[in-house]
């Protein structure tokens, strides 16, 4: 037998992968996209202290910072014609941004860019000047690195964030817009989730120091309205999941991620043909930024700008009754500020 | 012109020239392939190619009927044709550098003179091109060689290229430290390179087929596609008969037969005293080159009699047109054509009755569709239609902030309309089938497709009912319904429906309001 030189072994290894690789392609040519399988599987976070199943509305959370004394559990900015303002009166209120993000802290924001159909005058996606002034504070509170991603379902990420208006105004405070890619949602335990027990998120919802939530205040066919814990929906792959049982799904994926702060943009806020919105009689202008570490309280606030109860909203009721937060508005303090009297 | 080149020094030869500009261009078309996608480079120079095609536009106009101001650019090409002869194959076209890279290396000394003959196959095949052509058919111009090379990319390499590289990084982000160049590599090439999701295109393998077929001619001879059977040879080919600048042999030739030895479209014979056909030659200069007396040159002198050993004869051109009108009534037999399937989706603004007469089956929608909806049909379109774009929303959806595909089509065989235009063509119209809907036959609440629905009107609605739960209590539940007045058959809602295989909720070909 003659010995095998390098060239026709080459020619061989090219060859069989040339041929497994021909072989997968033609297995995926006319398949549509799977979820996928064999990523790296993230350890879940160190398990916790047991939930208690039911909290009183006035125990403070389990896992959530104690509210310092004279410091209200949510606050509400109005008025005015600079978001920006709101956001830093909002979060003045609640003791300043140096309360949750440490100096050194690498910090994940959150907006809803769903979708790249509008700019922000429709209300389908976070006001840009409240995501700016979010990164430019947590810059000022000595924060490592400012990031912002979307993970939009309707256009690509790129376009979303260019036309949403966020990119320019993150950009603007030196912040970052990732670019987000399926190979980013780990695998992830859920050990708190009550009906969804695992799901992939994006890993820099799993490894940033602090995330900070910025939803839009607005309306959605099945969750009545998209707020803050909706709004987590965007840092996982397969959403199809949560449409069943949506209200505990998002409060078992609330349970996981648990941003730090959630700041609602209620500047503008879609009333109809929601979460995509395009119609500019849909939108209401309210002027209004809702803050809070409490994501469960925020959205229970925020269910009140459009004539709702908290009780209304399934996922608020799921996310009270495993403790990530409170939603009896009456015991809650609340610091409304009133901008431009 | 050539002695003063080579009087320059050893430095500049003309094939060195000639493989500069090849490259150049090659690559140019390799850029402008990639910037199709995410509109990178302004639509003018996308379809620069394809305008520069005569081939091409000229057979689009006959069959559209529809003059193209922008197609004029054609007559660049074909007016440096009459001057240079067929210059465009030898320096410029992209499948006929890939031909020259893609040569056996030990070539047979001539290739058997059987295969002189089939040089007339090319404008036998031109013919039943313009004939076809005449009679309302573009398929043909599947043979175009630069729709061709660019389908191939758009619709073979490309989502090959994109699954490879997608197993390789989905290996490589399982090692942790791999994982920031890898997540780099990603925000480098998607969504600049690569849509977003890793593409599927159904038609890629019979695409490629024929690319690799006409390669693998070579292994008869070099560039046997280009000698014997390209339509856009074919047709430079007929102009250059009379090439204005044009090879001479100088009686002063040895007649040492290097030039005939190197002539890569085998034209210098030495039984016709080394001259060649203008038809024949690409202008590649080699000869030139290799010539130890500088008896080979180019220059410019008045037009002599034409050559004519390759012209079909009256017999073979009427049976080349009769091919072509049987095979025209044949693919227009065909029931897909007429008969529209209720799937058949075309891209934004397209009528798809008059489509075929106007689409060149460039592909170059199919590269600047972000989300990979659009794919060269196999058989959706009838034979006729064979790799006519078709939109399939369960592999994508047409995105309501997108309006690419009219923008680099280069025949406007896809309408080129604002955003705003665009976001009201009707596409299609989506239908839920209950039977399989999770909201109407499971009972449990869903309305992803009400909640993708990208109109500022929903054209999906939620209609609360109460009905039989799971163990025969009643629930209230969210059914959806589509408003077919507004939808627009996007297809977002069947391409995101979460029911495995297929969708509980599909676009259906839209039909006309008969009220």
């Amino acid at each position: 037998m003659s010995p095998i030189t390098r060239r026709a072994f080459l020619r061989l290894l090219g060859a069989s992968l040339g041929s497994a690789a021909t072989g997968r392609w033609l297995a995926a040519c006319g398949v549509a996209p799977q979820p996928e399988a064999g990523l790296p599987s993230v350890p879940s976070a160190p398990a916790t202290i047991a939930l208690p199943t039911a909290l009183s509305p006035t125990e403070t959370p389990a896992g959530a910072a104690p509210t310092p004394a004279g410091i209200p559990d949510l606050a509400v900015a109005r008025g005015g014609d600079d978001p920006a303002v709101l956001v830093e009166r909002a979060l003045a209120a609640l003791g300043g941004m140096a309360r949750f993000v440490p100096s050194g802290a690498s910090v994940l924001i959150k907006p809803n860019i769903c979708v790249a159909y509008h700019s922000y005058e429709y209300a389908a996606t976070t006001n840009p000047w409240v995501v700016g002034a979010l990164v430019r504070l947590a810059f000022d509170a000595g924060a490592r690195r400012v990031s912002v991603l979307d993970y939009p379902f309707g256009g690509s990420p790129d376009q979303a964030y260019a036309r949403s208006g966020i990119q320019e105004q993150v950009l603007a405070a030196a912040g970052e817009m990732l670019s987000i890619s399926r190979l980013q949602f780990l695998p992830t335990d859920i050990p708190d989730g009550l009906d969804l027990r695992s799901a992939d998120i994006h890993e820099q919802a799993l490894q940033s120091d602090v995330v900070i939530n910025v939803p839009i205040a607005k309306t959605h066919g099945l969750a009545r309205l998209t707020l803050g814990m909706k709004n987590l929906m965007g840092l996982i792959l397969d959403r199809g999941v949560i449409h069943r049982n949506m209200g505990q799904r998002l409060a078992d994926l609330t349970s996981r991620i648990r941003p730090t702060l959630t700041v609602i943009d209620a500047v503008r806020i879609l009333t109809a043909n929601g979460p995509t919105g395009g119609n500019l009689d849909d939108v209401k202008k309210l002027d209004t930024v809702i803050a809070s570490p409490d994501i469960v309280a925020a959205d229970a606030y925020a269910s009140t700008l459009f004539g709702l109860q908290p009780s209304d909203l399934d996922y608020v009721v799921a996310g009270a009754a495993m403790g990530l937060g409170r939603s009896d508005l009456g015991l809650l303090r609340i610091e409304e500020i009133t901008i431009g009297g | 012109m050539a002695e003063a080149g080579r009087r320059r020094g050893r430095r500049f030869t003309w094939g060195r020239a000639r493989k500069a500009t090849q490259a150049a261009s090659l690559l140019a078309f390799f850029l402008l392939f990639i910037g199709a996608a995410r509109q990178a480079v302004a639509p003018f120079w996308i379809d620069l190619s394809f305008r520069l095609d005569p081939l091409a536009m000229l057979v689009q106009t006959l069959a559209s009927r529809r003059w193209l101001a922008t197609s004029a650019l054609a007559l660049v090409t074909l007016v440096a044709s009459v001057a240079l002869g067929r210059a465009w194959c030898g320096w410029l076209c992209p499948l006929g550098t890939l031909l020259d890279v893609l040569t056996p290396r030990r070539r047979k000394p001539s290739p058997a003179e059987y295969l002189e003959p089939w040089r007339a196959a090319k404008y036998l095949i031109l013919i039943a091109v313009l004939a076809a052509a005449a009679f309302g058919s573009l398929t043909l111009l599947i043979l175009d060689p630069l729709t061709l090379v660019f389908r191939a990319l758009a619709s073979s390499l490309w989502p090959a290229l994109d699954q490879i590289i997608t197993m390789l990084e989905r290996a490589a982000y399982t090692i942790e430290f791999l994982r920031p160049p890898v997540a780099w590599l990603e925000g480098v090439i998607r969504p600049g390179i690569f849509p977003i999701d890793p593409v599927h295109a159904g038609a890629g393998l019979t695409i490629l087929l024929l690319l690799a077929g006409i390669i693998g001619l070579n292994w008869l001879a070099p560039r046997f596609w280009c000698r014997a059977l390209c339509p856009l040879g074919g047709l430079l080919g007929v102009v250059s008969k009379t090439a204005i600048v044009r090879r001479h042999v100088d009686p002063a030739c040895s007649g040492c037969a290097a030039c005939a030895r190197r002539c890569p479209t085998g034209t210098i014979r030495a039984d016709r005293g080394f001259a060649s056909d203008p038809a024949e030659c690409t202008v590649c200069m080699d000869c030139v080159d290799v010539c130890g007396m500088d008896v080979s040159v180019f220059r410019a002198a008045p037009p002599k009699p034409a050559w004519a050993a390759y012209d079909p004869d009256r017999r073979q051109a009427l049976t080349a047109i009769g091919a072509a009108v049987l095979g025209v009534g044949l693919l227009s037999s065909d029931p897909r054509r007429d008969h529209t399937p209720p799937h058949r989706l075309r891209p934004p603004g397209v009528v798809d009755a008059d489509f075929l007469r106007s689409c060149i089956r460039c592909a170059a929608c199919v590269r600047a569709c972000p989300t990979a909806a659009l794919n060269p049909a196999l058989t959706d379109a009838g034979w006729e239609g064979v790799w006519s774009p078709v939109l399939i929303p369960r592999l994508g959806y047409c995105d309501y902030s997108c309006n690419a595909c009219g923008q680099v089509c280069p025949v406007q065989a896809i309408p080129p309309l604002t955003l705003e235009v665009k976001r009201q063509q009707v596409i299609g119209a989506a239908a839920i089938d209950q039977n399989r809907c999770i909201a109407w036959a499971d009972h449990t609440d869903c309305i992803v497709c009400e909640e993708m629905c990208p109109v500022a009107e929903k054209a999906i609605t939620l209609e609360t009912a109460v009905v039989d739960g799971p163990g025969g209590v009643e629930v209230e539940i969210k059914l959806p319904h589509v408003d077919r007045l507004r939808c627009i058959g996007c297809g977002i809602c069947e391409y995101k429906c979460p029911v495995p295989g297929e969708a509980a909720i599909r676009v259906y070909t839209s039909v006309p309001a008969l009220f």
